[in-house]
């Protein structure tokens, strides 16, 4: 079933970014501008004393603390019954008379959006009532290149992001800037990225021509994550697409970072998007917007765009 | 939600996009049983709708049947007996020539 922007279910935004990458001063600063209207905040600490909730009650409509548990593993049980308060809170309202428009959860600085993703997904519950609009991943521009270069993490954060914001723009020269802008784009070419000082949009029009940063390889990930764009053929339909889709993400989920794309169906363009293991539901578009029809770009590792191409091939026309 | 066995447990799987009415999706349903056999068929899999509901029946060589909700499921299902996951990247679809219909 096709699920489209207004399908009654919530909203929901994820704000992630490495430990200090200025989530919550960005956060301060959309709210006050509202930017995402009425918005319940979710904001997860890993540490015991919580004290990001004094500096976004303010602006918010409804402020939920997660404190001592990151949300994405120790506290993946508090985040599941918090969201479900929320909508429980939401649905005894009336539906013209609702006061929340959408939530927030800021994450914790050593949060992986995408394993919150899949959590909210695998509710029973909460997967009625929450779309989850968009991850946003924070980087910071002054701490980047080193904490890219050691931490893991700090490069799954990325890879899962739909948005990416280069935050403390105004910290580093110029070139700098494009290093860490050109590394993100390596990560994940598939976000937008954009470039923010204490929440105000910063242009990253005039940068530099730069280089990504070498990264070292870490444990883990063996090979670095590359995108590949693979035609669809006519003769490629969408059960077939998706037969195969499904099969590639559960062998490959974990090195296929991410899927992309615009598939051609008898009732429509289908705009289809994954994150590691877990697939958005896709959404019809109109026809009159779509471009690059039939396109779907792979993000990820170990396998290359030949394999890919004959593997679906051979589905096909088998 | 089938009230008998309660799948789907959640709103509509994401293969069935863009097929809005039961008709539909039952003859999204036959198309990706086909293509899903093509798949199972180097595995010693078999699977068919169950007839009543979304998802599949699986079945092994062995005659061995399990009802599965959804292609996940089936994947799950199908790694849990192998021992190690079907994977559509391996070289005997990757190298070899597509068989006849």
């Amino acid at each position: 079933m096709t699920r489209t922007a207004n399908d009654g279910r919530l909203r929901m935004t994820i704000l992630g970014g490495y430990l200090g990458s200025g989530k919550t001063t960005w956060l301060r600063h959309q709210l006050f501008k509202g930017a995402f209207g009425h918005t319940h905040i979710l904001v997860n600490e890993a540490a015991e004393t919580p004290v990001d909730d004094t500096l976004l009650s303010a602006q918010a409509t409804g402020i939920t603390m997660l404190a001592g548990g990151c949300a994405c593993c120790t506290g993946k049980a508090d985040l599941i019954a918090a969201l479900r308060s929320i909508i429980d809170t939401r649905s005894r309202e009336h539906s013209d008379n609702r006061k929340i428009d959408q939530i927030v959860l800021e994450t914790s600085g050593l949060a992986d959006p995408a394993a919150i993703l899949s959590a909210i997904r695998e509710d029973s519950v909460l997967v009625h009532h929450i779309r989850v609009a968009e991850i946003i991943v924070l980087v910071d521009a002054s701490n980047a290149a080193d904490q890219l270069a050691t931490e893991h993490l700090s490069r799954l954060q990325i890879e899962a992001a739909d948005r990416i914001i280069v935050t403390k723009a105004d910290a580093v020269s110029p070139p700098q800037l494009a290093t860490v802008v050109a590394t993100a784009k390596q990560l994940n070419p598939a976000a937008n990225i954009e470039a923010a000082v204490k929440g105000q949009p910063f242009a990253l029009d005039d940068l530099p021509d730069a280089k990504p940063i070498d990264l070292p390889d870490l444990i883990g990930d063996s090979a670095p994550i590359t995108p590949t764009r693979i035609t669809i053929g006519p003769d490629v339909d969408w059960a077939t697409f998706s037969v195969w889709l499904s099969a590639l993400l559960f062998a490959r989920g974990d090195d296929l970072v991410r899927v992309k794309g615009v598939i051609d169906t008898p009732a429509g363009p289908l705009l289809l998007q994954t994150v590691r293991k877990s697939v958005q539901p896709p959404e019809l578009l109109p026809p009159e917007v779509t471009r690059n029809e039939n396109q779907v770009v792979f993000i990820g590792r170990s396998y290359t765009s030949q394999d890919l191409q004959r593997s679906l091939e051979y589905f096909t026309h088998a | 939600m089938c009230n008998a066995c309660g799948f789907p447990t959640r709103p509509g799987h994401w293969t069935d996009a863009g097929a809005d009415n039961a008709g539909d999706r039952l003859r999204l349903q036959m198309s990706r049983a086909k293509i899903l056999n093509r798949i199972l068929a180097g595995y010693g899999f078999t699977a068919r709708p169950p007839g009543h509901g979304p998802g599949f029946a699986l079945a092994s060589f062995t005659g061995r049947t399990t009802l599965l909700p959804d292609l996940e499921a089936v994947w799950a299902e199908a790694e849990k007996q192998l021992g190690h996951p079907l994977d559509p990247l391996d070289a005997r679809f990757t190298s070899a020539p597509a068989p006849r219909a």
